[in-house]
């Protein structure tokens, strides 16, 4: 788990704003509590749905349970979310997206680990194509277990969300998240799955594949170049263009 | 909007080259999903367009892949049930089905009749679950997010709650059910669900003419009318079943032309068929479907005899079954079409593990078209086209 703490900014340039005037640095105390009050009532959901636990997700996102009620909007973009809900098992090759897509969302944000396929892999655990849960690749704040939770669950582990965001904004300790099956924490390490070196027969390059999202490659034919003028001039630019590579940004920064 | 004819018959090529398409066209590459909330999971579709038009359609499954096929070899045919319940999150139901009629046919193992009409009730209500859940996120596909689509997707999702609360009365868990055992049911009928079925289901099908009278909207009509059109042909050759292949006009439907269960007693069995083969084809029949699932489902939970509801001893051990060899293939209809499971005995030392667990999905078929059926149509259509496939990720990567 270990979220980093100085990676948690809380800063906002209001504050900033009301210590520079005596006698409204005093505003600061009503303005945290605004802040905080909207933070913890506007936590947008960026929703890792990939399987079974995305149906339940959606069951509470539906009428029933209705987590809007708690301000939390399902959004399709990491830029705009505050929280990261995986549910549902994430494999070897959904890893590396999963954490790009963590490394987009802004600062500050929290991660909820939903179901036992993210918290542990479960009983795919020891499947050659699955990662044994999501906390080996970015932290988690809260852990739901169940397969899947209910709705309610759901509900609950944002409840306790929201008391761990209330402690960290007061600056107080609040207790590390355990993994429920082994009651220990763990570091997020995707490099101990994706490293070169730790399979043999897993080369630099094909790591390098892996982690980025590889198009197939698309040859269009070349389109014709123009035909140079036949000047005197042009045959002298012709002549000049092979040295151009040589210094290639020269010209521009002259 | 209406496709545009790409000048190739009887279908797009999905190997074609793109460098013959137009070499002056500036063709723009899509990267649709993993990750997209509209490709019902984690489904990667490349999609080269020219403006707005695809002209090709790579698919790349394999991002639920975890080895659903490998895990069975080592477990027990007890064991195995649960795990399948994760294939088909959907209709989790029906996966239970399909391996333990497997394993009964193998086995040699009798089901008893009140376990069958059990088995056929549960099978018709978890229809009309997978239906309106496909139905409200086909409507939010189309709707958008924060659109009008929102609206069916409450509404359907608050009908699926009510029959996740009958499943939870039955087997005390909304899915992941575990409720199929060889050789019969593990749990019996609670006193009074009968009448809660009755109740359940009642209500439902007075709110389906709600749905048909939201969809009626023209902007549903424009967008599904003509769209992703497969013609007979295409269904027969990628081998889609379900509703897929009915809504392209081919009568085929497993739960009449061979019965399992006790579906041959069903003599009205209704199988809804349209012939045009686009979305709103596919709407109608999965809609025709919800109906005649109610009625069903309705018309046996009064019907139910009296008996045991396992017919083997109760599974104490779990190697207590065991075959030395030999080999079934079960096929079964499942909301998104045939779900086979074909079934090698003989794995382990003791012969108590399947050699090989072969399974058949459906959605793999289906998603099959989508290098068919994309070009030609738009961006926007892709989505459409992509939603009314009812595509299950965990079902296609196994």
């Amino acid at each position: 788990m270990a979220v980093n703490e100085s990676d948690r900014s809380f800063d906002h340039p209001l504050y900033e704003t009301l210590e520079r005037f005596p006698g409204l640095d005093l505003a600061t105390t009503a303005v945290d509590k605004v802040l905080t009050w909207g933070a913890n009532n506007s936590q947008w959901i960026f929703p890792m749905a990939t399987s079974c636990c995305g149906i339940e997700f959606m069951a509470a996102a539906a009428s029933l349970v209705d987590l809007d009620r708690m301000g939390s909007i399902t959004r399709g973009s990491p830029r705009q979310s505050d929280l990261m809900v995986v549910a549902g098992t994430i494999t070897v090759k959904m890893a590396p997206r999963v954490k790009r897509l963590w490394d987009q969302m802004p600062e500050p944000k929290w991660c909820i680990a939903m179901g036992s396929c993210a918290i542990s892999g479960d009983f795919y655990r020891d499947i050659y194509s699955v990662i044994p849960g999501i906390d080996v690749a970015i932290p988690v704040d809260v852990y739901i277990p169940g397969c899947p939770p209910n709705p309610e669950q759901l509900m609950a582990g944002m409840l306790r969300l929201q008391e761990k965001v209330n402690l960290k904004r007061a600056g107080l300790w609040s207790p590390p998240e355990t993994r429920p099956e082994t009651g220990k924490t763990i570091e997020p390490a995707i490099k101990r799955l994706l490293q070169a070196g730790r399979d043999e027969r897993i080369t630099a390059a094909q790591l390098d594949q892996a982690m980025s999202l590889m198009l197939p490659a698309v040859d269009l034919p070349p389109r014709p170049e123009p035909e140079p003028e036949p000047t005197a001039e042009a045959d002298a630019g012709t002549t000049e263009a092979p040295a151009a590579p040589a210094t290639p940004d020269g010209g521009h920064h002259e | 909007m209406t496709p545009v004819a790409l000048a190739r018959a009887p279908w797009p090529d999905p190997y074609l080259n793109v460098d013959d398409y137009d070499p002056e066209a500036d063709l723009m590459v899509i990267n649709l999903g993993p990750q997209h909330p509209s490709t019902h999971g984690v489904f990667r579709v490349v999609l080269y367009l020219d403006g707005e038009i695809i002209i090709k359609a790579i698919p790349h499954p394999g991002y639920l892949h975890r080895g659903v096929e490998k895990l069975c070899e080592k477990l027990t045919y007890a064991q195995i049930t649960p795990i399948v319940d994760k294939n088909d999150y959907v209709a989790p139901m029906l996966n239970e089905q399909a391996v333990n009629m497997a394993f009964e046919k193998m086995l040699g193992v009798e089901v008893p009749l009140r376990a069958r009409y059990m088995r056929t009730i549960l099978a018709e209500i978890q229809r009309v679950a997978s239906h309106l859940l496909w139905l409200g996120t086909f409507a939010m596909d189309l709707g958008g997010a924060l659109g009008g689509g929102t609206s069916v997707f409450m509404y359907c999702f608050r009908e699926r709650e009510s029959i996740l609360n009958l499943f939870e009365d039955l087997t005390g868990c909304r899915f992941h059910y575990n409720t199929h055992t060889v050789g019969g049911q593990r749990h019996d009928i609670p006193a009074g669900w009968a009448a809660k079925v009755h109740q359940t289901l009642e209500a439902i099908s007075q709110r389906i003419p709600e749905y048909e009278t939201m969809l009626e909207h023209p902007i549903f009509v424009r967008r599904t009318k003509g769209v992703g059109v497969i013609d007979a042909d295409l269904a027969l050759e990628l081998g889609l079943t379900g509703p897929l292949l009915r809504a392209s006009g081919v009568d085929h439907d497993l739960r009449r032309d061979a019965p399992y269960h006790i579906y041959d007693q069903l003599k009205d069995l209704a199988v809804a068929v349209e012939s045009e083969g686009d979305c709103m084809a596919r709407y109608k029949v999965r809609v025709k479907e919800l109906r005649e699932s109610i009625r069903i489902a309705r018309m046996l939970i009064d019907n139910v005899p009296e008996g045991p509801i396992s017919g083997g001893r109760p599974i104490k051990q779990p190697g207590q079954f065991k075959a030395k060899g030999g080999q079934v293939y079960v096929g079964i209809e499942t909301p998104r079409g045939e779900l086979g499971t074909y079934l090698i005995a003989g794995g382990g030392k003791m012969g108590d593990t399947p050699y090989r667990l072969k399974i058949r999905p459906p959605s793999l078929h289906a998603l099959a078209c989508v290098p068919y059926v994309f070009p030609g149509h738009s961006l926007s259509d892709a989505v459409a086209i992509l939603g009314s496939l009812d595509p299950i990720m965990g079902e296609v990567d196994r």
